[in-house]
């Protein structure tokens, strides 16, 4: 019988520290055999149990696409006894992974749409996967116009910085990305994401929103979105409890009868609403 | 189904050779209470006892396990499953609401896409065999009020009912029927022995004191997950958990890490919805920050969300949670509350 508790052995391949303040880092994991990555068959906005033997685990989005083969990606921001340990650990550390875990961003459904795609801080990570995902040439013509919005307090603190500057090249993506504070070098807008957001207008016509930020910036934005013309089942988030075992049987991180870990974390606004009045 | 009969002063003895032959675990006396545990080789179990303190399904989700073992030396590490072999077992002597809490664990830890192996190997290699409650052993009992009964033959491979002079031995399952064997040659039932158990069966349920709603409030917690009953249960509340750790049908584990040297291993211990670390996050956000939302996520889980993902009530009416309780919450006044809402 398959053992879902026992994790994936991988190696720490590349660490890279993503904003000035260190506290958020990129972990690139190799699989240590190949039939594990082979197994690994996962989509954008699933995610994992990140695994330290002695410290324990943590569940971390995948920030890698699938269409980038070879390795995982998960950026953590350093927060608790895993996540600091992880992010004492060196190029060449042993580690675990259990996964993938949980549902994906609604990648039938976005097929023929129009994407727009609202993040901000350091929850783009699962949007980032998206992102590629559906850039990728194999992928790009399955999906309409991509408008992505991307807020963070600081331009320090902006995620994936080399990637951004990369989709700003391209002319199949309509990138905004934006600070609430900028610094003297600092070309790009200033502006919190919904004010971003209501400048650009995206049309809610044959479109889908996918939403991820922390709670304040979902809060402002998603009224906007309503005011142009979104359905509730046409705007997407992903949602975050505590969890411990991931596979819905340890019971914390129930949302109404729903377990984040295994019915989610991707929600609809509309099954949102139908979870309960404690979210 | 064979249906024999057993005397009554025989079982004892035959229970306590079945141990010397499998790994048998049965109610025993322990200073004041009765508690379920292994049985020493030829010790015998008791047959005349109200129930157990602790709930049988420990041995199926033990209040602590080993989930893997792991080996560090400098920058390698090994993994390794956890060595506990895990063999055939007999729990004697369970009572039917406990038995009914395995068919409800199974729901949970047996779901078609995410199996529990540890759970599923021992419940799967363990033989169920029930003894009916003639007579409810408490006034707090309230099993027919959660789809349960005192003779119920639910989540038994074998169900006793005392008869008078004799059990009534039926064996109900393929490893029920395995166990025969081992008690030698019994005489077959009589046909009016069935008669009889459904006699002692049907007085037995009339003798239930206890009858809360149970089965009414689902709808009615579908439409009050706010209300200001909430704030009217948590009061006195001490957070000590002993609810969830005594009840069968409680599930919820942490899991945590043990490192002595270079070895440690993964376990998983028995955690509680009650205690205020079981959902704050690392970033110290808690969705439950009060006992009052602790105390309507026990109740919801037991009596909605169980029927929403499973469509079953996850509790059995043991009692346990009403008699042990040190501040005297009664989950059976919290039923009849919400059914008043």
């Amino acid at each position: 019988m398959f053992n879902p508790y026992v994790p994936i052995p991988v190696t720490v391949d590349k660490i890279i520290t993503e904003v000035e303040t260190k506290d958020i880092k990129t972990f690139r994991l190799t699989f240590q055999n190949k039939e594990d990555e082979n197994r690994f068959q996962y989509l954008p906005g699933q995610f994992a149990e990140l695994s330290l033997f002695g410290q324990g685990e943590s569940p971390i989005g995948i920030a890698s696409s699938p269409t980038q083969p070879g390795y995982l990606e998960f950026t953590v921001q350093k927060a608790g006894v895993v996540t600091s340990a992880l992010h004492d650990l060196e190029v060449g550390a042993q580690m675990g992974v259990r996964g993938p875990l949980g549902n994906h961003w609604p990648i039938d459904y976005l097929e023929g749409k129009q994407i727009v795609i609202v993040g901000g801080g350091f929850a783009f990570t699962t949007l980032r996967s998206l992102i590629n995902y559906m850039l990728d040439e194999k992928n790009r013509a399955r999906f309409g116009r991509i408008m992505v919005v991307y807020g963070a307090r600081m331009p320090g603190l902006l995620l994936y910085k080399d990637e951004l500057a990369a989709w700003a090249k391209r002319d199949d993506i309509d990138l905004h990305i934006t600070v609430d504070k900028g610094d003297a070098d600092w070309q790009g807008k200033v502006g919190f994401v919904p004010m971003v957001c209501r400048e650009a207008s995206p049309c809610a016509e044959n479109s889908v929103a996918v939403i991820c930020g922390p709670p304040i910036m979902v809060r402002l934005t998603l009224p906007l979105f309503y005011e142009l013309g979104f359905a509730e089942e046409n705007i997407f988030t992903s949602l975050e409890m505590r969890m411990k075992c991931g596979i819905g049987k340890c019971g914390r991180c129930n949302i109404g009868s729903k377990y984040i870990c295994k019915d989610g974390p991707v929600f609809s606004l509309k099954e949102v609403h139908s979870l309960s009045p404690e979210f | 189904m064979e249906k024999r009969l057993i005397k009554k002063a025989a079982l004892p003895g035959l229970i306590g050779r079945l141990s010397t032959a499998a790994t048998v675990y049965g109610p025993v006396k322990e200073s004041d209470y009765v508690i379920f545990r292994l049985l020493r080789s030829g010790e015998e179990p008791l047959t005349d006892y109200a129930n157990s303190r602790n709930a049988p399904k420990q041995f199926f989700f033990p209040p602590r396990e080993e989930l893997l073992r792991y080996t560090r030396s400098g920058r390698d590490l090994t993994l390794a499953l956890a060595d506990e072999a895990i063999g055939e077992a007999v729990l004697f002597g369970v009572r039917p609401c406990d038995a009914h809490s395995f068919v409800l664990l199974d729901m949970l830890f047996d779901q078609e896409k995410y199996r529990d192996p540890h759970y599923i190997e021992r419940r799967e290699k363990t033989t169920v065999i029930t003894m009916a409650c003639a007579h409810p052993p408490y006034t707090t009992c309230f099993c027919t009020a959660v789809d349960g009964a005192p003779a119920d033959r639910e989540g038994a491979d074998i169900l006793l009912t005392d008869l008078g002079e004799d059990y009534l031995a039926e064996f109900l399952t393929t490893k029920g029927e395995r166990l025969l064997p081992h008690f030698g040659d019994l005489p077959a039932a009589e046909a009016t022995a069935s008669d009889r158990q459904a006699a002692v069966a049907a007085q037995a349920a009339s003798e239930i004191q206890s009858a809360p709603p149970a089965k009414k409030i689902k709808p009615i917690l579908d439409q009050n997950f706010e209300h200001k009953f909430w704030d009217t249960i948590h009061g006195k509340c001490l957070k000590c958990g002993t609810c969830t750790y005594l009840c069968p049908t409680c599930h919820c584990f942490d899991i945590s890490d043990e490192t002595k040297g270079e070895n440690g291993a993964r376990v998983r211990n028995w955690d509680s919805c009650m205690f205020p670390l079981f959902t704050k996050a690392a970033s110290g956000h808690n969705p439950r920050p009060s006992q009052k939302e602790r105390w309507r996520q026990r109740v919801m889980h037991k009596f909605k969300y169980y029927v929403d993902n499973f469509g079953a009530i996850s509790c059995v009416g043991c009692g346990r949670c009403v008699q042990l309780c040190p501040v005297n919450i009664d989950i059976r006044k919290i039923i009849s509350d919400i059914a008043e809402l």
